[in-house]
């Protein structure tokens, strides 16, 4: 197992330094002079120089990329050059990932509760009323933007509900969990609206194959009762792919929360991303999308794990 | 040998879809915003940057069937600086369409292009560089790449090696890179799949040259597959699109945005002004829904086996 | 030893309702079994054997129906029996085994589990004796280190290891009726032998009375007692295996044994096969299902649908013209 998870990590290794190339790449052939953006209306040309050596953006792209991935091997980020300019990346992303974790697993939370039951009861219902209703709900749930859902729920309980609701402002966990969930509540509503709706679209094809298996009706035909079948053999075999969804779609709801932070202004590495577009801080920009990335890879790795852990076909190599 | 088998995918595809209420729906509401955008000149009334007077006592957002100083029905209701949200909406959904559009014809000619090139040459060296790459791409979430892009070239217009181009162009080509290695993917299991049907060998035992078989053969039968993914896409551009101009990285103001409408509303939302968020939002589910709806049922269309099954 | 009847088909009639028009998918149908006696039902495939099978377990699903008919298990009307009470019969006093022995057992569930929980809705035993019953099923299916295979998945064991698993999770309460739909096609031949011995074995210690549906003729001389074949929904000839072989009494039966691959036979010799299609089931001409493919067609056999008839002591056929053709050989 641990031998396993090691080779696995291994095999994350190109990945990452591809994607590291593609992520300095397209910030440094991307037009337009970091420097200049720095020094904003001063463009003095012997202050640009001396400011382009300090920085090493003197230097061919190669040694450039090279430099700014040793650094990342020893945890520097680099420096902010306009967000809050001279603080180092890492400390930036240090006050803020909490946040965004916190949205992205509490939405996922809300939306499993929500999509699995569904799921498996859309399936179990086929082609009647429940399962029309669920599949028609779940599509305008799709389709639905997760920022227009925000407003949405801010409208409704921050405004026609007279603000019992504190829609707005961020508590963080450690002033207090429950200030801190009614604050978070929301957010993670608006997120995990449209991922509910696809894993529940997932979980009710799956369940639907699953059904029509062969061992489903040999448990049937040995007289096991309907709830065991139900439970032991359809939903169990029906949760494997479903669970590669999951995590698969991690991405998604991290891409989903930087626009969700947006609409209800919550200090997480979203807010800080856009902020660094807006003002072209490059090392910004490059490091939370480069941290974005290895938490997808990683979460798939965890996700494979839990696989090989819900079906048993799946070994992992010896370690002999 | 069934050389012509592609007629028959098409008129089976065709005849399916029919059936499909939830297809028919979204097919309807997709004409309905194509017209809209089409026809947004002659259907608005009043120019969308035009700035109307409040009667005095009053102040922007004006509700839904209010009028202006000068008498000008706002039938959606005003916005902040006294511009008719229902033209306004309108041209946003123009512009949001003419970017959805754009954007998935230059990631699918993309895509296509490198599925084609991936699947047709499978397993060789090209089909491993292409797929790794993509693959890779494709751990990117969609909306940090969109936004890593934009961070990249910049807000507003921008020049690419020498190249002016047009913020519309350059967020268009921005999803456009975001979504092509899904088509490339898509293509190329097509392909695969293509490639190994009965037909397309007897083509190469006729002896068809290679591009030919691709081209004639193959091509028709994926048109049914492709445009399901094309108009899924459409719904996802739609929505990356709206994104992007809601966190203003997208279409800039002045410009009618649906997306940069609803940001503009945020501020207004603890004053119970909520046309002016719903507005623009409703427009932009819609839309979304029309596409989701069109291209599920088309998949079921492709593969009725799936939509027909029986069983508990 | 005395022979009891255990079970009795009468004028049964399934049908299924697809949106392409009804399915005649068996279509008046009688049977007897008697107690401790392995019938053969033999078809090609959508001749209804199966449909049958299904009948009989109370497992037709929408959008079929048992329309018509009598299912008689000890004298007991099985078609009025409510879904809790067929619950208890399934696998208590039939059990069935399918075909393909990987897709048929739980990937996920242990051998053991599966084993099992069949004892555990069907009898009171605690978990503890319940384990060691399972155990005991394993050895007696002849499955090597019982203990030790409990606890593994169905994936680890080879095809005729899982088809043994099914046959013990089958017999795990001493069924009366053992219904086995194709046990071994997918087994290669030595194991298949070896199958059919484990049943036989089965068949004498619990006196079970055995259903073997397979396409195989060659099978059904070796291990049944009585022979039904069925084709296109109706039961076209019912007797027993020495009976039959000796004389077929329908031109289907004929062509059949026609084409079982003799091995005196000489080695270049082409295996016969019967010309024509089965026909489709929704679309049924009149008359003899079997008429368009039959060698002994007379215009008679295309209005008129033969019934059974018995034409020697425990043995009946449907077909028009049986004196005709028994004298024309």
């Amino acid at each position: 197992m641990g031998v396993y998870i090691l080779k696995r990590l291994i095999l994350a290794i190109p990945t990452l330094i591809v994607a590291s190339i593609i992520i300095f790449l397209l910030v440094h052939i991307a037009p337009g002079d970091p420097v200049r953006v720095m020094l904003g209306p001063i463009q003095d040309q012997v202050l640009v120089e001396r400011l382009q050596q300090k920085l090493g953006l003197d230097l061919p792209l190669h040694e450039q990329y090279l430099t700014w991935l040793g650094n990342l091997l020893r945890g520097d980020l680099g420096i902010s050059i306009s967000v809050q300019r001279g603080a180092p990346v890492a400390e930036l992303i240090a006050e803020r990932y909490m946040v965004t974790l916190e949205l992205a697993l509490l939405a996922m939370t809300v939306a499993l509760l929500i999509a699995i039951p569904t799921g498996i009861l859309s399936a179990l219902r086929q082609n009647k009323l429940t399962d029309h209703i669920s599949r028609v709900v779940a599509l305008i749930g799709i389709s639905i933007p997760n920022f227009f859902v925000g407003i949405l729920l801010i409208l409704f309980f921050g405004v026609v509900l007279l603000k019992t609701w504190g829609a707005g402002g961020f508590v963080p966990i450690q002033e207090g969990l429950g200030a801190n969930l009614q604050r978070m509540i929301l957010p993670a509503i608006a997120l995990g609206t449209s991922y509910s709706a696809i894993v529940m679209r997932m979980m009710r094809s799956s369940m639907l194959d699953v059904m029509s298996k062969d061992y489903v009706r040999t448990a049937r035909a040995m007289g096991v009762k309907r709830w065991s079948v139900i439970r032991q053999d359809i939903v169990r075999n029906a949760l494997i792919p479903v669970v590669t969804v999951i995590g698969n779609s991690i991405g998604y709801l991290l891409g989903g929360s930087v626009v969700t932070e947006s609409v209800f202004r919550l200090p997480g590495i979203g807010n800080l991303v856009i902020n660094a577009v807006y003002r072209r801080d490059f090392p910004v920009i490059q490091a939370v999308v480069l941290i974005i990335v290895l938490l997808r890879i990683l979460v798939n790795l965890v996700v494979d794990l839990m696989y090989a852990k819900l079906d048993p076909r799946i070994q992992y190599t010896s370690s002999e | 040998m069934k050389l012509t088998r592609h007629r028959g995918v098409l008129e089976e595809f065709w005849k399916n879809f029919r059936k499909n209420k939830l297809a028919v729906a979204g097919g309807l509401i997709v004409l309905l915003f194509i017209c809209l955008a089409l026809f947004a000149p002659i259907l608005s009334t009043a120019n969308p940057v035009e700035q109307f007077k409040s009667p005095s006592g009053e102040r922007h957002p004006l509700p839904p069937i209010s009028r202006s100083d000068d008498g000008h029905l706002f039938l959606l209701g005003s916005d902040r600086y006294g511009r008719d949200i229902f033209s306004r909406a309108l041209f946003g959904t123009r512009s949001m369409l003419k970017l959805a559009v754009g954007a998935v014809g230059i990631s699918f000619i993309i895509g296509v292009a490198l599925g084609a090139v991936a699947g047709y040459n499978r397993s060789s060296w090209i089909d491993e560089l292409i797929m790794r790459f993509v693959d890779i791409l494709l751990s990117f979430p969609a909306l940090v790449l969109a936004i890593a892009l934009v961070g990249a070239l910049g807000l507003g217009e921008t020049v690419i090696f020498g190249l002016r181009f047009s913020n519309m162009f350059k967020i268009m080509l921005v999803i456009a890179i975001t979504y092509s290695p899904r088509f490339a993917r898509v293509m190329r299991s097509v392909v695969l799949q293509e490639m190994s049907e009965d037909y397309v060998a007897a083509a190469k035992v006729i002896g068809a040259s290679g591009t030919r078989i691709v081209v004639k053969e193959v091509f028709i039968n994926t048109i049914p597959p492709i445009m399901v993914q094309a108009s899924l896409m459409m719904a996802e551009t739609v929505l990356i699109s709206a994104s992007l101009s809601f966190l203003g990285l997208g279409l800039q103001p002045p410009q009618a945005s649906l997306g940069v409408m609803l940001n503009e509303a945020r501020d207004y939302l603890f004053q119970g002004s909520w046309w002016y968020a719903v507005v623009p939002g409703v427009f932009i589910s819609l839309a979304i829904l029309g596409f989701n709806f069109l291209g599920d049922g088309l998949r079921d269309s492709v593969d009725p086996r799936q939509a027909r099954r029986v069983g508990r | 030893m005395m022979r009891e009847e255990l079970l009795r088909i009468e004028n049964l009639v399934t049908r299924f309702y697809t949106e392409y028009g009804v399915v005649q998918a068996v279509d008046g149908t009688n049977l007897y079994l008697k107690q401790g006696e392995t019938l053969g039902i033999v078809g090609e495939s959508g001749s209804g054997k199966t449909v049958t099978a299904m009948s009989i377990m109370g497992m037709i699903e929408n959008p079929g129906k048992i329309e018509n008919g009598r299912i008689l298990l000890k004298g007991d009307n099985l078609l009025y029996k409510s879904e809790k009470e067929m619950r208890e019969i399934r696998g208590g006093l039939i059990a069935m085994v399918f075909q393909d022995s990987l897709s048929s057992l739980n990937p996920t569930l242990t051998v053991g589990e599966q084993i099992g929980r069949v004892l555990r809705f069907h009898t009171t035993l605690t978990p503890h004796v319940i384990h060691k019953r399972v155990v005991e099923l394993l050895e007696k299916v002849g499955i090597p280190e019982p203990t030790k295979r409990y606890g593994g998945y169905p994936h680890e064991m080879s095809g005729g290891m899982r088809q043994r698993v099914l046959i013990a999770m089958a017999i795990s309460c001493n069924p009366s009726l053992l219904i086995l739909d194709e046990p071994t096609t997918a087994l290669d031949v030595t194991i298949e032998a070896q199958i059919f011995e484990l049943i036989e074995q089965l068949k004498k210690h619990f006196n079970m009375g055995i259903i073997l549906i397979t396409h195989d003729l060659s099978v059904v001389a070796n291990t049944c007692d009585r022979v039904a074949i069925m084709y296109s929904g109706k039961l076209i000839e019912q007797g027993s295996v020495s009976e039959v072989f000796k004389r077929q009494l329908h031109p289907y039966t004929r062509g059949l044994i026609r084409s079982i691959p003799r091995i005196d036979g000489p080695v270049d010799e082409n295996l016969y096969s019967i010309p024509g299609e089965v026909p489709d089931l929704i679309n049924l001409p009149g008359g003899c299902n079997f008429a368009p493919r039959c060698a002994y067609k007379k215009d008679l056999c295309e209005k008129e649908s033969p019934t059974l008839a018995e034409f020697y002591k425990d043995h009946t056929a449907a077909c028009l013209r049986v004196k005709e053709i028994e004298y024309a050989e």
